[in-house]
């Protein structure tokens, strides 16, 4: 009999019997009373190595008194999940855009980054992206022409393709069909392709695709890109000189916001372009006559699209120079005092409605906690998110359109913007919210995560990238 | 200047001459001052004339009597830094008469009175290089030697060490001087000159009688110019400078001071001296502590210790066992004991809108960095929020998981050996909660609970021998990840043990042909570790012969460069004793040899600021070699190796790799910011920082990867927030970029490692000992990063954990009597250096007092601020114990 002690851990257990006639398993379940491991996990440190469960005590060593270390635990065995992790590096190409949360960038194939940020900032608005999906390439209307076609079918590819990969697309299909279809942008200057205006490649794009979209309920809406593009303005006409007065509706699909020497916010803007003064015919006088004309909104887009009016031609230097002057655009902006009275009205009850849920979300109104509204709150997700995914919104846009009530508020939600002195100079770069909330700023084939607050700096001053086309979604409440 | 011995309260003298005037200028200015001079100077003048002629004067009597005059003269006047005693300075026309007339008279004793006065004169007069100051001392009448002033005896001293070379080259005998020699260490020593005695002992090479000459007043400074002078003394003359030191220490029973330089000398027959010259227990506690902090392996046996009870104390002190107590004691008291999860290191909330994007899908690279970065930030602490919480959430089947599994592969080895790394020092719980990783059928998995026992008993030694009992199995199986941790836990585990058993295990493979190169490369360093600058003859051969068995493809991989690692660190500062094994290294394969030549020259001179070698390796780094050579890499890492060893020589050679980036090839330049870390290694010296900053954009990725890792090594648990700001700039600078993004993270968990309590610095006890472990830790990891892509990028990133070896708290823990933490206020400022200073200077500036347990950062040092403790050790840092003073009166 020999007595040794055992440290387990931070225990001393002193004074533990070994009888060295019985193999060492029985100390260690001698050890098991003591700590609770079970033999087979216990690990008894001695000169040399392990104890084992057969070993003959005499070759161990074991001296009276000695001190022996056990290790070991009653803990679960680690065992390795069923179901490994999945691992951004495993993953095929086009699972890993997933997993960058943004899409992939666009290569610059030659002075052609007003290309790039126009797709890019189309390319965030997923009604279009959706409709575009159904337009079947094997099937060409017999009212549209070839170049029509394949430029939509080019874009619908491209679309495909950037939500497909984290790894920079070559936009090389897009560009020669833009180019067949609009010849002005294959231009040439020393041999290379010239920069263009982003803002007439995007009025052409969408022109194109109004054309071949068709509508998405074919009662209402003339084409899709109107249902979610097109404004439709009321335009009152008058002459001073005559008092003759006459009112005509048109639907546009953007807003100019001129810029003047009083023009410093984007608002101020607006309705400075909304004021025109033109030159006709009047039948009173026979001759032509100043006609003031002056335009409200009548009918809300899905996207507000605002154009600066940052070019103008100068005769001297023969290219299209731009203003500089810093305007402000904000994150949410408010169209009510540019609409019509008739529309005004109409918006009364959604805007009310907008304002409550808002409040309430502020917790200002205690007092209508009370009413439960389940459906509210799921609504208020949507809008808080800025967007659904593309599934859910298609199939929202058709049902809920009833619903879904304009109010008049937009968010911003992409940005383009140019750097530079003149419109066929420069840099064009796209800045685009994303579906996560973030903001990404497309350079060509570089996507670069960027703040909000950085967003409305692009407000123009001076040499940085200043806001050319804002484009704007409307913030929609189910009643 | 110590004032002459004889002041005569004379007025000032006015006019001041200029010492050394050219004799033209003198005569005139002479012939124009005779107008000048005053009545009393007018009157001294003649006297001393007179005197001249009297000297002259054949009358004996009269002689003597004008001989004694002029002496008196001499000895009362005053002198001053600027100007030349008035008795001189009226001699000096006639020092050549006086001199001719010497030569004329008959051997006499009025002879060497004349001696005496011509030995002073001369001190003004002679020519440089004549020497007659000391040449007419020699004739003279060997009289008090001090009586003649301070400037007289350096001067005189300044020509003895003159004549004593010359005598040298001529091999004539020197016994006259040897005398004169004696007179003036007595009379510095006993004046608070000690410098300039043990200067000029040292320059008459008989440091020896020193000892004579020191006594309880003086033998703590001369102690302490002689141990800094010997850092820039050439061999063998720094280590017998050394000796006297600690003679002299051993004399006077300073035990902790002596014990520091027997530590330097690396000489364990003085250590078991100090051990037995010493009866008090309670200063010998401090020894162990003393040697536990250096990481040397130390049996107490019998002789040293007669009572078992003590030894069994001693010894757990030197085991370290205490460490994990202390180390979580600062933590309760600096209240850092709450977990940090990688998020809280990376903060990536401060930076704009970068924040990675995807919380959906795991990103491997990410994990492993983050298993790091979780590893060095709760080292030691014992709890984490990533590997200690799974038992809880297990059950529940917590969103968590188990992040063991969030890691790929050879990740999960590192994920596992990373609880090693947060259980540090604890064996007893530590092992214990490794023991689970054991049963596991994943490979990996077992790899790392291998590391990770080898990793938690890393500077701890214990009696039943845990790491080896657990360890040695595993060293022969067959799957090479789990060979590989057992292997390399055990090196981490018994560096610098020089254990034979673990020889005698390890060895084998070395000579197994069917062993990857991989097991080789590990088992080669493990067994360097083992026997870090032991010189062993034995574990030598098996290395070499390991080398010559690899083909040429093997030598070519980056892997295969741990041999001659392996190789190095068993000299690793042992200078000459490399030699033989250098010899043998010519014999290699071409692809290997050079570097294997750099890397072992490297490794012997580390730490020992030889300029010689550095300028050497600077010549192998000015070639421009044709590609595929790779020895440029080590000798850019063995500059800073041998020249960390001081702060002169460490900033020359920051200036020097400034140089090598300007104008050295690629290879160069990507080892030149390791170099960089490693001379600031938990140092961050704005100006390095600067530097790598600037390298961590670089275009080459990998310069940048190795100065963002060096950013990391410079600021290692200093938390510096400079470092720590421009590491979160670079991670999303680099937020693209999978391998620089993975260095930027392992940088950010160094910096804050152990939560800013811990130190790479291989050097402690004021920067005067270098534990080889450590350093041995840190030149393995750096040896690694010199190929980045193939190994810590690739499956071997576990080296990082290498780093252990050489992490200690940098901590200031007083303990009383019984060793159990005592707080007491302390003073804690910048170190001041006091070498040589006359008086008792102030060793510390710009000092803050805090209660201890307090942090020390680099170049700090701290100072008891109560008398009511005297501490055990002359340097404050690590563990201390205090006695009570005696003496001590409470204030009221």
């Amino acid at each position: 009999m020999l007595k040794v002690s055992v440290k387990w851990q931070k225990e001393v257990f002193p004074d533990v019997e070994i009888n060295t006639s019985l193999p060492p398993y029985v100390f260690k379940c001698q050890l098991f009373d003591l700590t609770g491991v079970p033999p087979e996990r216990q690990k008894i440190m001695v000169k040399g190595g392990l104890l084992k469960d057969d070993a003959d005590w005499k070759t161990v060593g074991i001296k009276q008194g000695q001190k022996l270390m056990m290790m070991g635990t009653a803990d679960e065995i680690v065992k390795a999940p069923e179901k490994g992790p999945v691992f951004v590096e495993d993953l095929p190409e086009e699972e890993q855009a997933i997993a960058v949360g943004h899409s992939a960038g666009l290569f610059n194939l030659g002075n052609t980054c007003y290309m790039n940020s126009t797709v890019q900032c189309l390319h965030s608005v997923p009604e279009l992206k959706s409709a575009l999906l159904q337009y079947l390439p094997s099937v060409r209307r017999s009212d549209l022409d070839q170049s029509s076609h394949t430029l939509t079918v080019a874009t619908r590819d491209l679309f495909c393709e950037l939500d497909k990969t984290a790894k920079p697309v070559a936009p090389l299909q897009f560009w020669m069909s833009l180019r067949k279809k609009y010849p002005q942008f294959g231009q040439l200057h020393n041999g290379a392709f010239m920069q263009q205006d982003a803002e007439e490649c995007w009025t052409q794009l969408l022109y194109t695709l109004s054309q071949s979209l068709p509508s998405s309920d074919a009662s209402e809406n003339p084409d899709t890109v109107r249902a979610l593009f097109g404004i439709e303005l009321v335009s009152r006409i008058h002459c001073q000189e005559s008092g003759e007065e006459n009112s005509e509706l048109e639907s546009v699909y953007s807003l100019k916001c001129h810029i003047s020497q009083e023009v410093n916010h984007l608002h101020e803007g607006l309705k400075y372009g909304l004021k025109s003064e033109l030159e006709k015919a009047s039948p009173l006088f026979g001759r032509s006559a100043i006609y003031i004309k002056e335009s409200c909104v009548n009918g809300l887009p899905r996207y507000l699209t605002i154009q600066f009016v940052r070019f103008f031609w100068k005769r001297e230097s023969n290219q299209k120079a731009k203003i500089l002057r810093k305007v402000d655009y904000p994150l949410e902006l408010d169209i009510y005092d540019i609409c019509s009275a008739d529309l005004q009205k109409k918006l009364e009850a959604p805007r009310q409605f907008l304002r409550d849920k808002e409040s309430k979300k502020l917790g200002l109104k205690v007092a209508e906690k009370i009413i439960p509204a389940p459906k509210d709150d799921d609504e208020k997700m949507t809008d808080a998110e800025g967007s659904s995914n593309t599934n859910r919104w298609s199939s929202a846009a058709s049902s809920n359109d009833e619903d879904a009530q304009l109010t008049g508020v937009y968010d911003l939600v992409a940005v383009l913007t140019h750097k530079g002195r003149s419109a066929d100079s420069g840099h064009y770069v796209a800045w685009v919210k994303q579906e996560s909330g973030k903001w990404i700023e497309y350079d060509d084939d570089n996507p670069i995560p960027q703040r909000a607050e950085d967003i409305v700096k692009l407000s123009g001053g001076g040499d940085w990238h200043m806001a050319y086309i804002c484009m704007y979604k409307a913030r929609a409440v189910g009643m | 200047m110590a004032p002459a011995p004889n002041n005569s309260s004379g007025n000032a003298p006015r006019e001041e001459a200029p010492v050394k005037v050219p004799a033209k200028d003198l005569k005139k200015k002479d012939e124009k001052k005779d107008e000048d001079l005053s009545e009393e100077d007018l009157a001294l003048k003649q006297q001393l004339e007179l005197y001249v002629e009297r000297v002259q004067d054949p009358n004996p009597g009269l002689q003597k009597a004008a001989l004694e005059s002029m002496r008196h003269e001499i000895r009362s006047s005053t002198s001053s830094m600027t100007s030349v005693p008035k008795p001189l300075k009226f001699l000096r026309p006639h020092y050549g008469t006086l001199k001719a007339y010497y030569e004329t008279m008959a051997e006499s004793d009025l002879k060497k009175y004349l001696a005496d006065i011509l030995s002073v004169l001369a001190l003004t007069m002679s020519a440089e290089g004549e020497r007659e100051s000391l040449k007419y001392r020699l004739l003279g009448s060997e009289g008090d030697i001090g009586s003649w002033g301070h400037e007289y005896v350096r001067n005189l001293a300044g020509e003895i060490a003159q004549e004593y070379s010359k005598r040298q080259g001529e091999e004539t005998p020197f016994d006259d001087l040897v005398v004169l020699v004696q007179q003036i260490v007595a009379f510095h020593m006993k004046h608070n000159a000690e410098p300039e005695a043990v200067d000029l002992l040292m320059e008459v090479e008989c440091l020896d009688m020193l000892r004579e000459h020191v006594d309880s007043t003086n033998f703590k400074r001369t102690c302490l110019y002689l141990t800094s002078a010997a850092r820039y003394l050439p061999g063998p003359d720094d280590i017998s400078v050394l000796e006297i030191a600690y003679t002299i220490y051993l004399k006077f029973g300073e035990y902790a001071n002596a014990l520091q330089i027997a530590l330097f000398l690396d000489n364990m027959q003085h250590v078991k001296q100090i051990f037995t010259s010493c009866d008090d227990i309670l200063r010998k506690k401090q020894f162990c502590y003393i040697l536990a902090r250096h990481g040397i392996t130390f049996e107490l046996d019998e002789e040293i210790v007669s009572d078992d009870g003590d030894r069994e104390v001693l010894q757990e002190i030197i085991n370290n066992t205490k460490l994990s107590e202390g180390y979580l004691s600062l933590a309760r008291d600096i209240e850092v004991m709450e977990p940090k999860s990688p998020e809280d290191i990376y903060k990536a909330h401060l930076l704009d809108g970068r924040a990675s994007a995807s919380a959906s899908v795991d990103s491997a690279r990410q994990n492993l960095s983050a298993t790091f970065v979780n590893a060095f930030v709760n080292a030691g602490f014992g709890q984490d929020k990533l590997m200690t919480v799974q038992s809880d959430s297990s059950s529940g089947g917590g969103s968590s998981g188990n992040w063991l599994f969030k890691n790929k592969e050879h990740g999960k080895a590192s994920a596992a050996a990373s609880l090693g790394m947060i259980l540090l020092w604890d064996v007893d719980s530590g092992l214990s909660q490794i023991d689970k990783y054991f049963h596991g059928t994943d490979n990996h998995v077992l790899a790392g609970a291998l590391l990770a026992v080898g990793i938690v008993n890393c500077n701890i030694k214990n009696e039943c021998d845990p790491a080896l009992a657990l360890l040695g199995d595993y060293v022969d199986k067959e799957d090479a990840s789990v060979r590989i941790g057992a292997i390399m836990g055990l090196g981490l585990t018994y560096a610098g043990t020089q254990n034979e058993q673990i020889c005698a295990k390890l060895s084998p493979i070395l000579s197994d042909g069917k062993a990857s190169l991989d097991v080789i490369a590990f088992t080669a360093i493990s067994l360097g570790l083992v026997y870090v600058g032991s010189c062993n003859e034995e574990v030598a051969q098996s290395i070499i012969y390991a080398l010559m068995d690899r083909s040429e493809s093997e030598l070519g991989e980056p892997l295969a460069r741990l041999l001659p690692l392996g190789l190095g660190l068993l000299y690793l500062g042992k200078q000459d004793a490399v030699e033989a094994t250098a010899e043998v290294s010519k014999t290699f394969n071409e692809k290997i040899q050079k570097h294997c030549d750099m890397t072992l020259l490297s490794c012997a001179y580390a730490g020992t600021g030889n300029v010689l070698k550095v300028q050497n390796l600077l010549g192998h780094c000015a070639q421009h070699l044709e590609k595929g050579e790779t020895h440029q890499g080590p000798a850019v890492l063995g500059i800073a190796l041998v020249a960390m060893a001081e702060e002169l020589g460490l900033d020359m050679a920051i200036r020097s790799l400034e140089h090598l980036l300007q104008y050295g090839e690629q290879n160069i330049r990507r080892a030149v910011p390791l170099a960089l870390g490693l001379l600031c290694i938990s140092n961050p010296k704005v100006n390095v920082m600067d530097t790598l900053s600037r390298l961590s954009h670089d275009t080459d990725s990998e310069v940048a990867m190795a100065a963002v890792i060096s950013l990391g090594l410079i600021g290692a648990g200093t938390n510096n927030a400079r470092i720590a700001g421009m590491l979160r700039n670079l991670s999303s600078y680099y937020y693209k970029d999978a391998s620089l993004l993975f260095c930027v993270r392992i940088a950010q968990g160094l910096v804050h490692m152990g939560k800013g309590l811990l130190t790479l610095n291989p050097y402690h006890s004021e920067r005067f000992l270098l534990s080889p472990t450590a350093l041995a830790g840190i030149v393995t990891m750096l040896y690694a990063c010199l190929d980045m892509k193939a190994i810590i990028l690739g499956k071997y990133h576990y080296v990082l954990y290498f780093l252990v070896l050489a992490m200690q708290p940098r901590m200031l823990l007083t303990v009383d009597e019984n060793l159990r933490p005592l707080s007491v206020p302390v003073r804690v400022g910048q170190a001041v250096d006091v070498v040589g200073q006359a008086g008792r200077p102030k060793t510390i500036t710009g000092f803050q007092t805090h209660s201890t347990p307090v942090l020390l950062a680099a170049g700090d040092r701290a100072e008891l601020a109560t008398e009511k403790y005297i501490p055990l050790s002359p340097i404050l840092e690590g563990f201390v114990i205090l006695k009570e003073n005696p003496d001590y009166t409470e204030d009221n």
